[in-house]
């Protein structure tokens, strides 16, 4: 196995150096922390991945995946130490205040923990992650009944919680869901109907109850979105202080190509007509509640694409210093007797390593952006506060998308420098190929997200956001300037943000002219284009600090060659990913349409 | 029941060590710091004892002030107060002199430590503080079991195990599986910020020892493939070069 799955000392660059992200202990909202505390708590989530996630990983991917028999689901025993572990830490409550007796953490500590983890093995983390992100929906939008029967087991880790949103005929289009509500007699219980699909955790063996936070029409309620409510809808529900079974069946587990140790659930709930639901806040509201918690769930879903890269490239990296294979190609063929050279020598090994690094470290650098954002929401008020929510919602769409769909490049690249060792077990690179390729379909599809950057985003608010976030990397390109040997990269990077303006103004008018079709038909394109710039922009102020650094601090050793190590991993990602976006905008400006209104026949 | 648990401050067992001033001295720089492994256990089991029996536990650490957060560290996961000699901690006679005074002055049943730190893996300190203190001294302690005044043992001993019995006070150098280790969880990591650490200055004593200079062990050179029809080059290689035969 790997030695590495993570770089302690790029994650506190990235967090601290980088982003400041102890600022925040300096409000009143954080104020119960400080770097020692930070730290610390950083050390619990490694300890835990180091000793607990790291050594079940591939375990849970073969002999031990989730398994459905005789009605009944069974995951790898170490999903309970692991829920356990990290209920006991306070973890599961990391985002709750302290009055609800939860961590109150800031963001980029739980992206700095949720990657470490993820990294270490990224089919466990979800168990938690679903059981956080369902108790604080209840604890936001829950009435205080909900609130007392169901936090504190959930935060402690006893029970699970889920997201059941899915149905066979609704998956990216949620306005189609079918499961039903009908008043009961006692005020905010329904009965519920139907079912549900993909339901990650939605049944399993290794925690007392199972609790679906689940989308559903209540009877008469109006079409579309409008008309989809929340409810809490428990596998076991609560009788005479009992736990009684609340007629959710499992129908089945769907057999997936990747994160096998965590099972996806075909749920049925109400066979008998005996499943009760309690509503979650006001009627109708589900799917407004839903998209509260889906910044940080889509934070969440890029944290992943990261981090499963970062486990990938420390791989190949170790793997390439220690396999000799063929000669330096100046000396080919001269010594026929010549050792073998190790494959970090050849040039084209180097740069698949470094398009690997700056993937990883370019892809964390922006999550850990958009978790500063969301600190800042929490630490100052009026237009400060609204500018950086612009900004966060302007960012979730490509923060959900770069570094999962480039993460699955970069994995893919990965596992190319096993050569044919990556396609066997014998390497988990094979694995996290696997694992990586969903984080592009759950959480909203990069289609979704794309049309979200391009249809909303980027007109939200008169074209607010966008301006914020380009006056953000204004001020960024203007600090890098200030050092000669970066002038040449935040000017290219300066140019590039004025053609995809250029780029902008052009689909927009289609959308002034009412054409949205045509609008959007490329807007995945654009969102490839648009997440190469902002991740340069990431670049850019990773290579301004590295530079602040060796001018300020007289790094040595190894501090001195990862200062190094930043700057010229910047200017690869300038030389050779930030070209990319040219064939982009070529044709996003080209008038050639190909998409939209073409016979289905012509694809034959 | 009163336990002091003795903590190392060590480089965490991933670090890449790396030495300066004519490598007499380790380079700190970029290095993390954690409790000692064996001390952790120490410290998990006494932790442990306590939330079963009552009683407290201090955590003691011979060091300057860079290792205050490591104490805290050791309030985090359940130490009530925690004390440090404020001192280079760098010959093992020193350091059991340091740890016998404070011992004598608080009068503590149990000393827990690791059976070794991590760094220059001494083992000594544990027997020392037991023979200046005439207290009974044990290493290396895989279980430990209280019941009344009677202390039950287990030690590691080359090919097996060897039960003890015995009685307070006494001193224990610890390792795995004597308790699992503990995670500081929220509650605690916020309550070490208000729990007593109080610095107490050295009680005078020379180093007998000092230290030389230091030397990594040579880089894993590559390895050499050696085709399957040259058995003899192998057999040559394995004698001469890795000097395994
Ligand atoms: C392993 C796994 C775990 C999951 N966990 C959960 C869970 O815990 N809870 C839950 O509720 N769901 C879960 N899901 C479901 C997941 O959210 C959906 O699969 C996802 O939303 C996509 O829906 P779909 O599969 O129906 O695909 P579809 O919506 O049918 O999409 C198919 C393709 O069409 C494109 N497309 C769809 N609509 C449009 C459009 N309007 N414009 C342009 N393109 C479009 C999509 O981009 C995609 O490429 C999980 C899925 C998987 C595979
Ligand atoms: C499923 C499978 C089936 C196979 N079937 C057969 C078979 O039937 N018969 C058979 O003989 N073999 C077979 N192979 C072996 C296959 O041809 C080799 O795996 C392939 O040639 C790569 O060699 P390698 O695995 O040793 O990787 P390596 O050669 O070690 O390559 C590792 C990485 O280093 C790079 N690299 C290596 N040398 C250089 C160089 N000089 N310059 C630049 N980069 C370099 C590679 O591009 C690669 O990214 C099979 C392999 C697999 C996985």
């Amino acid at each position: 196995m790997p030695k590495q799955y993570f770089s302690l000392r790029n994650l506190k660059f990235t967090m601290h150096e980088l982003h400041k992200a102890q600022e925040v202990t300096e409000y009143p909202y954080f104020a119960h922390l400080d770097r020692e505390a930070i730290d610390m708590i950083l050390e619990s989530a490694i300890q835990i991945a180091d000793n607990i996630l790291a050594p079940c990983a591939i375990e849970m991917d073969r002999e031990h995946m989730a398994h459905f028999h005789d009605g009944k689901v069974t995951v790898h025993p170490s999903v309970k130490k692991y829920i356990k572990a990290i209920g006991d830490a306070g973890l599961i409550a990391s985002r709750a205040p302290l009055s609800a007796n939860g961590s109150q953490l800031p963001e980029t500590l739980n992206v700095a923990m949720a990657f470490v983890m993820g990294a270490a093995n990224n089919a466990i983390t979800s168990f938690a992650g679903l059981t956080e992100g369902s108790a604080n929906l209840i604890l936001s939008f829950g009435n205080q009944h909900l609130k007392d029967t169901y936090l504190p087991k959930m935060y402690a880790g006893d029970w699970q919680g889920t997201m059941c949103l899915t149905e066979p005929q609704a998956g990216s289009s949620l306005h189609y869901i079918t499961s039903s509500a009908s008043p009961t007699s006692e005020e905010g219980k329904y009965k519920i109907k139907g079912q549900k699909i993909y339901i990650t955790a939605g049944d399993h063996d290794q925690t007392d109850n199972i609790v679906h936070l689940y989308l559903a029409k209540i009877d008469g309620a109006p079409a579309g979105t409008k008309g989809i409510s929340l409810f809490v809808v428990p596998q076991k529900r609560i009788e005479n202080g009992q736990l009684v079974p609340n007629d959710v069946k499992t129908i089945g587990i769907f057999h997936k190509m990747g994160q096998k140790g965590a099972p996806a659930v075909h749920i049925e709930a109400g066979t008998n007509d005996e499943c009760f639901g309690w509503l979650v806040g006001e009627p109708h509201k589900g799917l407004t509640y839903m998209f509260q918690m889906m910044n940080e769930a889509r934070i969440g879903v890029g944290t992943t694409g990261a981090c499963i890269a970062s486990a990938a490239y420390y791989a190949a990296l170790e793997y390439a210093h220690e396999r000799p294979q063929g000669q330096s190609l100046n000396i080919k063929g001269q010594d026929p007797n010549a050792p073998q050279t190790h494959i970090i020598n050849h040039p084209d090994v180097k740069r698949m390593l470094l398009f690997q690094k700056s993937i990883v470290e370019g892809s964390l650098s922006l999550v850990m952006q958009g978790a500063k954002y969301a600190d800042k929401i929490h630490s100052t008020e009026g237009e400060e506060k609204e500018k950086y929510q612009l900004l966060l919602d302007f960012l979730t769409p490509i923060i959900k998308t770069f570094p999962t769909e480039m993460g699955q490049q970069s994995v893919s690249s990965s596992l190319q420098v096993f050569g044919g060792g990556g396609f066997c077990e014998d390497f988990p690179l094979e694995k996290l190929y696997r694992d990586i390729r969903i984080t592009t379909i759950y959480e909203g599809t990069t289609g979704i997200q794309s049309l979200a950057l391009l249809g909303r985003n980027i007109t939200m608010k008169n074209g607010k956001a966008a301006m914020a976030l380009f006056q953000e990397i204004s001020q960024d390109i203007k600090d890098a300037t200030t050092h000669e040997d970066l002038k040449k990269y935040a000017t290219a990077l300066a140019g590039k943000l004025g053609e995809i303006q250029k780029v902008t103004q052009h689909l927009v008018g289609f959308a002034m002219k009412g054409d949205t079709e045509r609008f959007l038909a490329d807007a995945t394109l654009y969102m490839e284009a648009f997440g190469i710039l902002v991740v340069a922009w990431q670049w850019l102020k990773q290579g301004t600090a590295a530079k602040l650094a060796l001018l300020t601090q007289n790094p040595q050793g190894d501090d001195l060659q990862f200062y190094e190590s930043k700057i010229h991993t910047m200017r690869y990602y300038f030389a050779y990913e930030v070209p990319k976006t040219q064939g982009l905008m070529t044709r996003l400006l080209d008038d050639e349409v190909l998409t939209i209104q073409v016979e289905n026949g012509i694809l034959v | 029941m009163k336990i002091l648990v003795c903590i190392t401050h060590v480089p965490d067992t991933t670090s890449k060590i790396a030495f300066m001033n004519s490598d007499t001295e380790l380079n700190k720089a970029g290095l993390t710091f954690v409790i000692g492994p064996y001390d952790d256990y120490a410290l998990a089991r006494a932790v442990e004892i306590k939330e079963a029996q009552g009683g407290t536990v201090t955590a003691l650490n011979v060091g300057l002030a860079e290792t205050e957060p490591t104490l805290r560290k050791a309030l985090a996961i359940g130490a009530d107060d925690a004390i440090r000699i404020d001192a280079d901690p760098t010959d093992a006679y020193f350091v059991a002199t340091q740890i016998a005074d404070i011992a004598r002055k608080n009068g503590y049943d149990a000393i827990f430590m690791g059976r070794e730190s991590s760094d220059y893996n001494g083992g000594q300190v544990h027997g020392m503080v037991g023979e200046m203190l005439g207290m009974p001294s044990f290493s290396p302690v895989m279980k430990v079991e209280i019941e009344g005044t009677k202390v039950t043992l287990a030690r590691e001993i080359e090919g097996g195990k060897e039960y003890i019995e015995a009685s307070f006070p006494l001193v224990l150098g610890c390792q795995e599986p004597i308790a699992e280790w503990k995670i500081p969880n929220m509650r605690g990591i916020m309550s070490a910020r208000t729990k007593p650490l109080q610095v107490i200055a050295p009680v005078s004593q020379e180093n007998l020892t000092s230290g030389g200079h230091y030397e990594l062990p040579p880089a894993r050179s590559g390895c050499k493939f050696i085709d399957a029809s040259e058995a003899e080059k192998l057999i040559d290689l394995l004698k001469n070069e890795a000097k395994v035969l």
